[in-house]
């Protein structure tokens, strides 16, 4: 028994030891959540165009979005793809995070790959119906959340009257059908296959009204690593730069490394749009989100978004 | 009683059938549930290209190292409360303290410490494993009857004597009940560990199949845990009998 516990720790160390030895200098382990958001960087990765730079980045799936600064800090993952609610919120809590790139924004052509879906029981029509129903949310304070609270304090509605709850995205469409919840707030692939099997239909798009290029997903990084490694952060720009036009412009190819990636079977991602790939970031949509999250009380101080974009 | 044996399979046989003539005559387009055949297939297609199996190597290995780490500190903290009166008084509020803190709780700390990887896991592994440990060990301490440390006494042994020869052989017992108990927590924490934050491993299987919207292979890696589970605990108990025979047995039964 001993020896076999001895094997087990010496095969540990010696893990540990070889994928401490991987993560060498220009090496960039990038950190996305399974969404088509960091599209980008994944075809940069499949297309060689990260290498092409000189760049040595490998990609890692995170499951949860709000893991991924506290990710960034302990350096497992160099670059990694925060929602702007996650990357403000560690801010406002005082990790020292920049953002390095744009992953995807809002677009007029995918406002309607996110939605709340109700069940036809809890006859929802309009955003005051919601008032008092309980919806379901794959995380709340995370991203889907907050744009459709905004959606509601546009609409006149007080989200505080809304009863939310986390639902994960795929045991959504058997939560809707079972009655725990009234609606689900959700997005593509999921979306569609719960309005398809009948389980609920739409209530409302809460993207639709939103200015264009919102950001969805940027790169961030620690303020450490991008000051240490400029010429990582130029080459990873120019990178996502030229990958972002092959995702907008060549979707297959976006979906294919989406696809090896995630894991999502291709037959799902084929029928669903992409986010609009978008590589710049620039203040004016951190104030954006500063101001929407402001409004619903999320954050403490205000963030000094002059200084949390890298140079 | 041989012949019997498969009296206990009719009703788990029973449910299969069901739940594979159900998820088949409803035509689900459910992304939780899958059939039954569905699953074999993909546990099947995984064991084969070798991702099951190297999830299965990593998760082992991690909680292996967490529970050789903290179950030798629990040994060790368990017999210096249990030996020394005044330590063991001295140090009740900071443990009891510590103690309670669930592991998954300490999960965020150890992420920043140590990052995603083996260390992290084995940390928190180590963590959960500790206190079992330490406490049976702490009570096996004050359980050793008096006489055999009297007669330590009187033989004059060394500290490191009496501990090697009349301690440690009169408390393994318990010990080894504290080891088994620990190995169970060593395995649910470590796959909640992967599920909640850690790159590797069986519980990140499941989350990236169920993520990549695959139920199927989701819930190939839930049966796969149970039979890892099952096999560990079978060996170890196992091992138990072989290397301590009944003595360890008959204490067992009656701790």
């Amino acid at each position: 028994m001993t020896t076999i516990w001895k094997t087990a720790l010496g095969a540990a160390l010696m893990l540990t030891a070889l994928s401490s030895a991987g993560w060498a200098q220009t090496a960039v382990n990038v950190g996305c959540t399974a969404t088509t958001d960091c599209a980008s960087a994944a075809v940069a990765l499949e297309e060689g165009i990260f290498k092409k730079n000189g760049l040595d980045v490998t990609m890692t799936l995170i499951g949860l979005n709000s893991n991924i600064p506290a990710a960034l800090l302990s350096d497992s993952i160099q670059i990694g793809g925060p929602t702007p609610s996650v990357f403000l919120q560690a801010v406002d809590g005082g990790l020292d995070l920049v953002a390095v790139a744009g992953a995807s924004s809002t677009a007029k052509a995918t406002f309607d790959t996110a939605g709340v879906v109700a069940a036809p029981s809890a006859n929802i029509k309009s955003p005051e119906d919601f008032v008092g129903k309980k919806v379901g949310a794959p995380g709340i304070g995370a991203f889907l959340q907050v744009l459709f609270s905004k959606w509601l304090i546009d609409s006149g509605v007080d989200p505080k009257q809304v009863n939310f709850v986390e639902v994960t995205f795929p045991t959504m469409n058997d939560t809707l059908k079972s009655g725990a919840v009234d609606a689900v707030v959700t997005a593509e692939p999921m979306m569609s296959r719960i309005i398809a099997s009948g389980t609920g239909e739409v209530a409302g798009y809460f993207l639709e009204k939103l200015p264009e290029r919102r950001p969805a997903i940027f790169y961030a990084s620690t303020r450490e690593w991008a000051d240490a490694n400029p010429e990582a952060v130029q080459a990873f720009r120019t990178s996502i730069e030229e990958a972002a036009k092959i995702v907008n412009d060549n979707p297959e190819k976006g979906r294919q490394a989406i696809a090896n990636f995630t894991k999502i079977p291709l037959d799902v991602l084929s029928k669903m749009k992409l986010s609009v790939s978008d590589p710049k970031i620039e203040q004016e949509q951190l104030d954006w989100w500063v101001a929407t999250m402001n409004e619903q009380s999320m954050l403490q101080g205000e963030p000094d978004t002059a200084t949390l974009i890298q140079k | 009683m041989k012949r019997s044996w498969w009296k206990g399979l009719v009703v788990p046989a029973a449910l299969i059938v069901a739940a594979e003539i159900a998820m088949r005559l409803s035509n689900t387009t459910s992304m939780s549930l899958a059939a039954p055949s569905d699953i074999l297939a993909a546990l099947l297609r995984a064991l084969f290209d070798g991702s099951m199996l190297v999830a299965t190597r990593d998760t082992l290995a991690s909680a292996g190292a967490g529970l050789l780490l903290g179950g030798l500190l629990g040994l060790l903290l368990g017999m210096i409360f249990g030996l020394i009166p005044i330590v063991n008084r001295l140090m009740e509020v900071t443990v009891e303290a510590i103690r309670p803190i669930p592991s998954v709780a300490v999960l965020p700390i150890a992420m920043l410490v140590f990052g995603f990887g083996y260390s992290m896991e084995i940390a928190i592994v180590a963590f959960s494993c500790l206190w079992p440990v330490m406490i049976l060990t702490r009570a096996a301490m004050a359980g050793i009857e008096p006489r055999l440390i009297e007669v330590a006494r009187a033989l004059r042994l060394s500290t490191t004597q009496r501990i090697a020869k009349i301690v440690l052989p009169a408390a393994l017992p318990r010990i080894m009940v504290a080891v088994r108990l620990a190995a169970a927590i060593a395995l649910v924490v470590a796959v909640t560990v992967e599920i909640a934050a850690n790159p590797l491993g069986l519980g990140y299987g499941i989350l990236v199949a169920q993520q990549g919207l695959q139920p199927d292979l989701m819930l190939a890696y839930l049966v796969w845990i149970g039979v890892v589970g099952w096999s560990l605990n079978a060996t170890l108990a196992f091992a138990e009998k072989r290397l301590f025979g009944r003595a360890a047995q008959v204490e067992a039964a009656g701790a």
